[in-house]
């Protein structure tokens, strides 16, 4: 397929697009998958008025983190409810295509909301160009850490009615508890080192101290963006091994 | 000629402890799914405790028990519309001699097993956080005020559920109608402080008066015995009307 020119990636565009057609059916879902953003920078602007720029930029990057919830849905839908997924891989779409098409097609299909509040921080932040670079590089890889945890963990599901909660909250967990949509400085200072690993703080450390918002020391901003760099390559290789290795299985 | 003798098949049962069954089985076979859902009002609350002032956490408990009881609504929804769609089960519940509305109490006593433990945490967070002497009867009406939402909120949940039409439809429905219902409600803060046009949209919701009356009867709030009194009937009134537009909404049989 000429959208992705690899041997290992043949017919991943094609499925990008079918993943996106089948996604846009999901109206419901495609609206509703900035509900918890919205609470909470509601939350932010009755509460906190002066936090509600930091609050905007976590809520762009916990978007794009949350993406990874909506591929392990549709991974595992396509697995468990309706065993599609050995019609997919019997034919001659590669493991790794599946996977990446799934990605893709999710990432095209929830752009859409994200959008919108894209749209808001526009209207609410001062956008420069160093600052734009540095949200499209941040929030590159963390939908491409989150895509991959996604689809390795849909792996692991054998029911639908435990998917949505126990996705639910682990992405809840590591996109609300650490500072994302609230500064750095408010996290406990004996933590932040694990703030700066985890993908979604780290992507907003470096938003949140490129506006001022924060002050990170040179390691501190060499821990976020290498570990940053590192989980998302490392997540994305693991996931293309266990792609073909659980397509083998079966 | 002697009469066939008919099996003899019980016609009375004991659905609240086959339910709570029903529900202390997923608890126990799926820990990780019942700890899940009762942790986000936890997650807010520590969100809510970072950026806000230190003098709205107990409020901020209260709105987490609420919110708590509120997402039952979007509990029941699930199991109710995965029996129906997935298991097929809701016919061999209409075939039996179970109505409609033990069917409902049912679903929703079960789902109201895994949210107890967060309910209880929630309590002893209020008491020791509370801070100040609160008149005996503020307990009850706390537990009445989670009483009546829990069983609107389960029929809004049942009566969503008849209607859903796929296993992928359920969770952003539920997300949609409960997270709007319980955020447009001042649940995690006073009412005052929403903006005039929110706050009179917020008056045509049950838990608003609940949040109103719970806040009031522990002290948090400034609020008089008779605006109290008046919280407490609107709460019923908006429930109770809330509750039979569900029931109405609630498609039994099928076809």
């Amino acid at each position: 397929m000429a959208a992705f020119p690899l041997p290992r990636l043949r017919g991943a565009g094609a499925f990008s697009l079918t993943e996106f057609r089948v996604q846009v059916h999901e109206g419901i879902a495609i609206f509703t998958s900035i509900m918890t953003q919205a609470v909470l920078l509601i939350f932010v602007r009755i509460l906190a008025p002066p936090l509600f720029e930091i609050a905007l930029l976590g809520s762009l990057i916990f978007s794009v983190f949350t993406l990874g919830q909506r591929v392990l849905n549709e991974a595992a839908y396509i697995r468990v409810d309706h065993r599609l997924n050995q019609l997919y891989l019997a034919s001659p779409l590669t493991p790794d295509s599946y996977f990446v098409g799934i990605s893709v097609g999710v990432l095209m299909a929830y752009s859409l909301p994200i959008l919108l509040l894209v749209a808001v921080a526009v209207l609410t932040l001062p956008f420069t160009p160093a600052l734009v670079a540095l949200l499209l590089s941040t929030g590159f890889a963390v939908w491409v850490f989150t895509s991959s945890l996604g689809y390795i963990l849909s792996t692991t599901f054998r029911d639908m009615r435990a998917i949505w909660s126990q996705a639910s909250i682990l992405y809840n967990l590591f996109g609300v508890l650490p500072p994302v949509f609230y500064p750095l400085y408010l996290f406990p200072s004996a933590l932040r080192p694990v703030a700066l690993v985890l993908p979604p703080s780290a992507a907003t450390a470096l938003l949140q101290a490129s506006i001022g918002a924060v002050t990170l020391s040179p390691g501190e901003v060499a821990l976020a963006a290498g570990s940053h760099v590192v989980e998302a390559a490392v997540l994305f290789a693991f996931a293309l091994y266990w792609a073909r290795r659980t397509a083998m299985e079966r | 000629m002697s009469a066939v003798a008919t099996p003899e098949v019980p016609l009375e049962g004991r659905s609240l402890p086959a339910f709570a069954l029903i529900g202390w089985r997923w608890v126990s076979r799926n820990p990780a799914s019942a700890i899940a859902p009762i942790m986000l009002p936890f997650i807010f609350l520590y969100f809510l405790h970072l950026i806000s002032a230190p003098s709205l956490f107990p409020l901020e408990v209260i709105g987490a028990m609420l919110f708590t009881t509120q997402n039952i609504g979007s509990w029941v929804l699930g199991d109710s519309a995965t029996w129906r769609i997935e298991n097929s089960l809701q016919d061999m519940f209409v075939a039996s001699p179970l109505g409609k509305l033990r069917y409902l109490f049912g679903v929703a006593f079960s789902n109201l097993i895994p949210a107890s433990p967060a309910l209880a945490i929630l309590s002893v967070l209020l008491a020791v956080t509370i801070g100040r002497p609160v008149p005996w009867y503020a307990w009850p009406v706390l537990l009445g005020s989670i009483l009546v939402l829990w069983l609107l909120f389960s029929s809004v949940g049942i009566a969503i559920s008849s209607r859903v039409r796929s296993q992928r439809e359920i969770w952003p429905v539920g997300n949609l109608t409960f997270t709007v219902l319980g955020m447009l409600s001042p649940l995690y803060y006073p009412l005052s402080y929403l903006p005039p046009v929110i706050q009179a949209a917020a008056r045509f919701l049950p838990a608003t008066y609940a949040a109103l009356l719970v806040q009031g009867v522990f002290g948090i709030t400034a609020q008089s015995p008779s605006q109290m009194a008046v919280d407490g009937l609107l709460l019923l009134a908006c429930a109770g009307v809330g509750t039979l537009a569900a029931l109405q909404l609630y498609r039994w049989r099928e076809g």
